[in-house]
């Protein structure tokens, strides 16, 4: 029964792994003070934090969280879709689907209104 | 079991509310400026709209505590409050650097924030309709956070100074804490019932047989003052009062008048749907005890503090931490008897949430339309929105004799507040006191009363210089017609109907706020036979539908 779960674990497992073996044999070894630092996000691991930085990061993240709080609303509205057309579905399909294009409405405006604003243009 | 698909029949004014924000932000951006000008006229089109779904959809008779009423009572309020604040709020985001800068030869879409005003705006509003009409925990909670969320970015952004920036913080902080604090309590009333619906939570609450009141567990009762003192920032009521002042002075005057009304009508909205979990009749004494030390301190720090400033905009301030606790004082009297408006507490608050309302935005209204002129370097301190943040006592000095207009709404919102007779604050003291004297609390009373004369000494104070006053330097200016944007006309609105309310009118209004607490009468029909059937179809309309839509649904998807 839990041999499908050691199989997906074994696949996940051997992808990560796999990866950086091949990346070991395959790739180009240069090595370098810079290359050896820790990896922060982009910034200098190293010295104050009270810097300035762009506040286009944060933009750029919360723009990313509307569209990942969306796909996850999808999911489970996606597995059970299937069921509501058929027979025993009582004829909920359509109006699911309204419901759900009416989710979508919500966050194309929220989307519409970051582009409308510039957040998408890096110049 | 009301299901999801029920609830929403009744929730129409928010969807409408909701839409028109949209529209209002989408206008806000819009590229022609003919467009962008229309923006505050679709925030008033979705205000009025949304009135008359509030009324079509009517009263809830199905409503968990029996409050349908109140529901209904509260969202017609805070429209009415809103179309009145929208007039004085107009013209601030247009009177802005920032909105000259960004419609400038160009228009530039990330520099304005026209749109956003008056989306905030209406979703605030939203929220306050939304916790009016809230029959859960969770749903009044996400409501009451709807209200609060964009009155900050509302401070922050509508002026170009850091103290609005400051205020904004301020308010965010402990906006956040007292959010924290009544959660917590939602979460103990979760805990000692099991249950996050109004209905249920009200059913497991035990009644003593002997002396007819609440007799909660010690948790319950320990989430219902937790929540109590939450909600508490949202009335600026005393322990939770502090930031007041600051955050009023430090935000654009109009915006002040928004902050002084909207969140106090949310916060007496849920006091009145969380004391009803207990019965508003039959409140055990601890929570008694608590409503009346939070009134008696409300009222006396706040007239106190009120009488020894001579900011004008601090002065309204506190003098709003004082009205809160007269309406405490109300929520402690308890419903009276059915059919008589006197004597019933919650009622009288209802009412006396409109006499407030009326009087607070006349007042701010006219500081709004006036600028500070006693810079002695001569520079002008007026900043972008045409507000002074400076403006005290003697700037008022002689206002009748250089505006009439203005002098006379500052008058009428003065002695509004005072409650003198003919006017509407007067009802809602005299409402207020026969509810409390009704239930028997006559050291509370005579704390109302001597509040009352320590509050004319400052209002009266405002009133006299208006007419007699003599400045020593030069009084304050009437802002320019282009600067002040409508909202003089907003002023006269709410003194006209700060006067109306307190005659006739007032009689129907009060009338609804007792009836917003009575069970939902039968629709009036000769025919016996005829109300049945209506009463057939009506149930078997729309929520039966729904109720077997959702049963269908229930069916469909498959249990885990």
């Amino acid at each position: 029964m839990f041999g499908a779960v050691g199989v997906l674990l074994l696949m996940a497992v051997s992808f990560g792994v796999g990866n950086i073996v091949l990346t070991h044999l395959l790739g180009p070894s240069r090595k370098g003070e810079v290359k050896g630092t820790v990896y922060e996000s982009g910034m200098n691991p190293i010295g104050s934090a009270r810097r300035r930085f762009n506040v286009r990061f944060y933009i750029v993240a919360m723009t990313f969280l509307l569209f990942d709080v969306e796909i996850v609303f999808f999911y489970p509205w996606a597995a059970t879709f299937t069921k509501l057309g058929g027979p025993e579905g009582d004829g909920l399909a359509g109006m699911f689907l309204v419901r759900m294009l009416f989710f979508l409405l919500t966050s194309v405006i929220a989307f519409t209104y970051a582009w409308r604003k510039g957040v998408f243009r890096y110049d | 079991m009301p299901t999801i698909a029920d609830k929403l029949a009744g929730l129409w004014p928010e969807i409408v509310m909701l839409l028109g924000a949209v529209a209002c932000l989408a206008a806000g951006l819009s590229a022609s400026a003919r467009t962008r000008r229309l923006t505050p006229w679709i925030a008033g089109g979705t205000m009025a709209l949304a009135w008359i779904f509030a009324l079509w959809t009517g009263i809830d008779a199905d409503h968990p505590l029996g409050l349908g009423g109140v529901v209904t009572y509260v969202k017609c309020l805070v429209l009415v409050l809103g179309l009145v604040l929208l007039l004085v709020c107009a013209g601030v985001p247009e009177g802005l650097k920032q909105t000259a800068a960004a419609e400038g030869a160009r228009f530039d879409p990330g520099l304005s924030v026209r749109g956003e005003f008056y989306f905030f705006f209406l979703l605030s509003i939203t929220g306050v309709m939304l916790t009016a009409g809230a029959t859960d925990l969770v749903w009044l909670f996400l409501a009451l956070e709807l209200t609060s969320l964009p009155t900050y970015v509302m401070i922050a952004m509508t002026r170009d100074r850091t103290v609005a920036h400051e205020s904004a913080v301020k308010y965010f902080f402990l906006g956040a804490l007292s959010a924290a604090m009544f959660l917590y309590g939602f979460a103990l009333i979760y805990g000692a019932t099991g249950f996050t619906e109004f209905g249920p939570i009200r059913d497991a609450v035990a009644v003593s047989s002997e002396t007819g009141l609440s007799d909660p567990s010690p948790l319950m009762l320990m989430g219902i003052v937790l929540s109590v003192l939450g909600l508490c920032f949202k009335v600026a009521a005393v322990p939770m009062h502090v930031y007041t002042a600051d955050v009023y002075q430090g935000a654009a005057t109009p915006v002040t008048a928004f902050l002084a009304v909207v969140p106090k009508v949310a916060g007496f909205a849920a006091l009145i749907m969380v004391l009803h979990l207990l019965g508003l009749d039959r409140l055990p004494e601890p929570v008694l005890y608590l409503l009346g030390a939070i009134g008696v301190l409300t009222m006396t720090v706040g007239n106190v503090l009120a009488f020894v400033q001579t900011n004008l905009k601090r002065v309204m301030a506190y003098s709003s931490v004082a009205n809160s606790g007269y309406m405490m004082l109300g929520l402690m009297a308890g419903l009276g008897v059915p059919g008589n408006a006197l004597g019933n507490g919650p009622a009288a608050v209802l009412f006396f949430l409109l006499a407030y309302g009326f009087g607070s935005i006349g007042a701010f209204a006219v500081i709004a339309a006036l600028a500070a002129q006693r810079s002695p370097d001569g520079a002008d301190h007026t900043d972008a929105t045409g507000v002074a943040d400076d403006l005290e006592y003697d700037d008022l000095a002689g206002l009748w004799w250089r505006s009439p207009v203005l002098g006379g709404v500052m008058l009428v919102s003065m002695l509004t507040l005072v409650g003198m007779p003919p006017l509407s604050g007067f009802m809602g003291k005299f409402f207020l006191i026969g509810g409390v004297l009704n239930a028997g609390f006559y050291g509370l009373v005579i704390v109302l009363v001597i509040n009352s004369a320590i509050s004319a000494g400052y209002y009266l104070r405002i009133a006299m210089l208006t007419f007699f006053g003599e400045s020593s330097s030069a009084p304050a200016v009437i802002l320019p017609e282009g600067r002040r944007g409508p909202r003089v006309v907003g002023a006269v609105i709410a003194g006209i109907a700060g006067l109306l309310i307190g005659g006739l009118p007032g009689n129907s209004v009060v009338r609804n706020a007792r009836e917003a607490f009575e069970p939902v009468p039968a629709p009036a029909s000769a025919e016996p036979e005829t109300v049945q059937a209506a009463a057939d179809e009506s149930t078997a309309s729309a929520p039966a539908v729904a109720r077997s839509q959702a049963a269908g649904l229930a069916d469909a998807v498959p249990t885990p």
